[in-house]
């Protein structure tokens, strides 16, 4: 594997200060179920309490299985839903407390790529006017300086721009289409991009050369990544930081490989051995040790610790108390457990 | 004697007589130059280009592709569950049937009842509007002359042979009531019913979360080993195919390019094409930022196979000879693949690694 | 799972939608396909080019002020080829005129529906929450009246003629096209596109127009041509109860009004005006089904 060129990186990542680019404080998103004829039938508590803090240039990778939450949150830190509480500090600025107008400004500067290549796409668009939309809106350039920029967002994310400009988007392949998004998402030169799931689609030999593609604009731009995911190789293979959602809630966060060398959550743990693995230069494999039970309800979780149902050492005190994110060791690290593996 | 007692010692039962003398079981399935086609406005879809394979009793063969490759049509096939427009020849013996060109009679009292299929996605493949309970005796009637009661009586049994919790209250439940894997267990709980030779799973885990997958997939491997079902799962995961399959056969193209027992294959990988796979898989221990190799390309398409190897405008390794397709030859013991420039045969390197980033040609 | 082309999963999907088996089968499906699209649409061009060029073309009497002396002339009468009705006007004549009229009628009914009702269910489907439930409360208003009451209770209070005709029949086509107009919108305003070109900074004007209008053209296209037969239709009705084109001037639904007078004596009176609506509203439906499907590519 070949290694970004670390003077480079660290070079881009020295920055004058060493405020976070993003940090976010106590977010909750919670969304009302209705029954039939709308009577409010249950609350389901999507994000829970959430925190954590994004440094420029860095990649944090959000891991979680179904109803972790961890789509909810990008939609709550990109204020396309707005959160029921919490704060979203993006470049200083709280973008939770800004107004639709203020909050459009700052559009520019955090974008997001989805899961469905196609369906992120307008399919009666051409390919130009797609990579071309975010500079209608967030420039002031005039028609032929748009063209140029479009040819050149196209070239660097590897798609010929003449064979490209025209096309409609049912006429690519979804690595294309996937592509085309990644143009489209950094033409306003944004500082943060929102990955959601956005390599899960893809057939595993397209994932690696879109993976390989999303490293390489890190390097070529000085990129910071929100990288969303439910395979933990693949957020690994791009993160500096990972942080493990269950149910809504903070299992874990931290330096990506101290995490999935040493877990401090029993989640986490539960979590990578949950994987089946495959060492691709011996041929040796691991059956992987499944967790035993059902995944809670996200509209009834366990109280306290929601892991607890199927945790192997949950105490009486986990179900009283709700662990909270608490610094573990230096290097910022933060585990929710009363009783983190290895202490 | 409880039912399960029963089924324990009905798979006991067949093992004792499935061998053929030797210490390799009997095989159960056998597939034979199995080809299917489509005609599609005026193209012809070459999606199976001749598979071979043998099912033993009691084994997993574990069948790898990406989009396109043919593997789910290959297994639609012998089930009969291709549209019209599929043209199938070839060969697929179930014991003593033949199953291409099957009449469509024949195949309603072979299906589900000798072999029996798991889908990928729970949510579509069960019938939102009737119980679990009712879709699973609906299955047992189907190949079975069982009263009310006695029906009953043996889906709670299946039920419980899933591992569902409480399934005397689960019975009555409806499919949106439970979770994906609860859902995902009733369907192999449908699929057993008939207690089939043959158990196909459709990319049946792709759908699930990794920790219900690792339940799903600990439950078939147990299921197999009471039941001595013979499995073919159909996957796009290695290492899922690694940790659970006997013997793994790769497709590309709609043809099988490298087919070994799982041990030898993964430790000994000969095709450049499931080398390339093994290559750009991330793994939980390699450094973050690195880049994984990638071959340009894209699959091929099937109307328009090129010539010769199908894999030879993406590999690494093709030479004019590719031209000329290679066949899929047992060229060590145990172990075939087509390919005339395999990697790392006669000393030429070892095993798989990918640690060489290529030039990437979009795709 | 994989999103990537995949011939043999599209083969699959496509093949399954076709009876067609055989090459042949294949090939005899589309052109079936192609001439259920044209034969319809060239109808309905021949339907407007006579109704609207034909009286200006050919030399024909005029539809009113016709001469008692020749009343109730059967067809095939020289100068006549329809016959006339009991006032001696030219049938034929009549029936070109009348023809124009619906025609003018349903055309216009049409697109104020499609774009008063389809911006306004639009609109109400991208703002969502409070305004939407305020706008489709008051639009349930509209719909909860029986159509044609409601038409004609409106056609009562403005006096019978071509004008007041069109704005009654809106009362009835715009609820119509902005529920389904409405429920389009939902299925393309949840897409990520949708949310990429906000983020893209695109006002709401923008992303209304260019995303997501060009997404419900189709369906509204297929609406709007099954809606053109129904209010033609009504337009008769209305006339036929004497609500809508004021006589003497002809629609084909005060033809029929009149025809019905004289059933037993004259029945052709009525048979005429009859076919020519079953006609056009047949070849209209027939277009508006085939419309869709080309239009979406499909």
């Amino acid at each position: 594997m070949t290694v970004i060129d670390e003077a480079a990186r660290t070079a881009r990542e020295e920055p004058s200060s060493t405020a976070p680019l993003l940090s976010v404080r106590n977010l909750v998103q919670e969304y009302v179920t209705r029954g039939p004829g709308g009577v409010k039938a249950g609350v389901v508590h999507a994000v829970s309490d959430v925190s954590f803090d994004l440094m420029p240039g860095e990649t944090l990778g959000v891991v979680g299985e179904t109803g972790s939450g961890k789509s909810t949150l990008a939609r709550a830190i990109i204020q396309v839903e707005r959160p029921v509480s919490g704060e979203v500090v993006f470049q200083g600025q709280d973008l939770v407390t800004l107004d639709r107008r203020k909050l459009k400004a700052t559009r520019a500067r955090m974008q997001m790529v989805y899961q469905d290549p196609f369906g992120s796409l307008n399919p009666r668009w051409r390919i130009e006017d797609v990579v071309a939309e975010p500079l209608v809106g967030h420039t002031d350039l005039t028609k032929d300086e748009r063209g140029a920029r479009v040819d050149e967002l196209l070239d660097l994310v590897g798609l010929d721009p003449r064979q490209y400009r025209r096309r409609r988007p049912m006429e690519l392949s979804g690595g294309q289409a996937q592509r085309v998004a990644i143009a489209r998402a950094i033409a306003p030169e944004p500082a943060l991009i929102i990955c959601d799931e956005a390599v899960s689609s893809l057939d595993v030999l397209i994932q690696a050369q879109v993976l390989n593609l999303f490293e390489k604009l890190r390097a070529d731009l000085g990129l910071s990544y929100v990288f969303i995911a439910h395979d933990l190789a693949t957020v690994k293979q791009v993160s500096d930081r990972v942080a493990v959602m269950h149910l809504g809630q903070l299992a874990e966060v931290g330096p990506a490989a101290e995490i999935y060398q040493a877990p401090k959550h029993p989640y986490t743990r539960a979590l990578l051995g949950s994987v089946p693995v495959l060492d691709p230069a011996t041929g040796a494999a691991r059956r992987p040790v499944p967790l035993t039970g059902e995944p809670p309800s996200p509209l009834n979780p366990p109280s306290g610790c929601r892991f607890r149902t199927r945790c192997p050492i949950a105490q009486d005190v986990c179900a009283e108390v709700e662990p909270r994110p608490t610094p573990i060791g230096d290097g910022g690290r933060r585990v929710a457990c009363h009783f983190p593996l290895g202490e | 004697m409880t039912t399960q007692d029963r089924m324990i010692d009905l798979a006991s039962a067949d093992d004792a007589t499935a061998h053929d003398g030797g210490d390799e079981p009997a095989p159960v399935l056998t597939v034979q130059d199995l080809r299917v086609t489509f005609s599609r406005g005026g193209r012809t879809i070459r999606a199976v280009n001749g598979l071979n394979y043998q099912l033993r009793a009691g084994r997993t063969l574990a069948i790898i592709g990406e989009s396109g490759s043919g593997k789910s049509v290959s297994v639609r096939a012998l089930l009969g569950l291709l549209p019209p427009s599929a043209f199938v020849s070839g060969s697929a013996r179930l014991g003593q049937t033949e199953l291409v060109g099957l009449n469509e009679k024949a195949m309603r009292a072979i299906r589900g009842d000798e072999i029996a299929m798991v889908f990928q996605d729970p949510a579509r493949s069960l019938n939102p509007t009737m119980n679990v309970g009712q879709q699973i005796t609906e299955a047992i009637g189907m190949h079975q002359r069982l009263d009310k009661k006695a029906a009953t009586d043996r889906a709670v049994e299946l039920m419980k042979l899933v591992r569902l919790p409480a399934a005397e209250r689960r019975f009555e439940e409806y499919p949106h009531q439970l979770s994906g894997g609860m859902r995902q267990r009733v369907m192999i709980a449908i699929a057993l019913a008939s207690d089939p030779k043959v158990l196909i799973a459709d990319e049946a885990t792709t759908a699930l979360d990794v920790t219900t997958q690792a339940q799903i997939m600990e439950l078939l491997a147990d299921l197999q080993d009471r039941l001595g079902t013979s499995v073919i799962m159909i996957s796009h995961d290695l290492g899922l195919a690694a940790c659970y399959a006997d013997e793994v056969l790769v497709m590309y193209g709609g043809k099988a390019v490298e087919q070994a027992p799982a041990a030898t294959l993964f430790s000994h990988v000969r095709m450049p094409y499931t080398k390339a796979l093994l290559g750009s898989i991330p793994q939980l221990t390699t450094p973050s930022h690195g880049l994984l190799s990638v071959i340009g390309g894209q699959p091929p398409d099937l109307a328009s196979l090129p010539q010769g190897c199908a894999f030879r405008p993406r590999c690494p390794n093709a030479s004019d000879q590719c031209l000329t397709e290679p066949a899929l030859t047992e060229h060590e013991p145990g172990h075939r693949y087509a390919c005339w420039h395999p990697v790392g045969a006669a000393g030429a390197g070892g095993s798989a690694d990918g640690d060489r980033a290529r030039v990437e040609e979009v795709s | 799972m994989a999103v990537t082309d995949a011939s043999a999963a599209t083969a699959l999907a496509a093949t399954e939608t076709e009876p067609a088996e055989t090459e042949r089968g294949i090939r005899w499906a589309r052109i079936r396909r192609r001439l259920l699209l044209w034969v319809p649409g060239g109808f309905v061009l021949l339907l407007f080019a006579t109704c609207f060029l034909g009286p200006v073309v050919l030399p024909l009497p005029s539809p009113v002020g016709g001469d008692v002396l020749s009343s109730a002339l059967p067809p095939g009468s020289p100068g006549h080829p329809l016959g006339t009705d009991i006032n001696g006007n030219d049938v034929l004549s009549r029936l070109l005129h009348g023809g124009r009229a619906s025609l003018i009628v349903g055309v216009s009914v049409n697109l104020i529906g499609l774009l008063v009702g389809g911006s306004i269910g639009a609109i109400s489907a991208y703002l969502g929450g409070r305004p939407d439930t305020l706008i489709m409360r008051i639009l349930d208003v509209f719909i909860a009246f029986p159509s044609l009451v409601l038409t004609i209770a409106i056609a009562q209070v403005l006096g019978p003629s071509l004008p007041n005709t069109i704005l009654a029949l809106t009362a009835f086509s715009i609820p119509a096209v902005a529920r389904v107009s409405r429920s389009a919108t939902f299925r393309v305003v949840n897409m990520p596109f949708v949310q990429a070109a906000e983020l893209s900074g695109s006002p709401t004007w923008r992303i209304l127009l260019r995303h997501i209008a060009p997404n419900i053209v189709p369906q509204m296209m297929n609406f709007a041509m099954l809606g053109m037969g129904m209010i033609i239709v009504t337009e008769g009705a209305l006339s036929f109860l004497g609500l809508g084109i004021p006589p003497p001037a002809p629609s084909w639904g005060n033809m029929i009004f009149d025809g019905q007078q004289s059933l037993s004596a004259a029945p052709l009176m009525v048979l005429w005006p009859s076919l020519a609506l079953l006609v056009t509203v047949l070849s209209f439906n027939l277009l508006g089904e085939n419309a869709r499907d080309e239009m979406s590519g499909r």
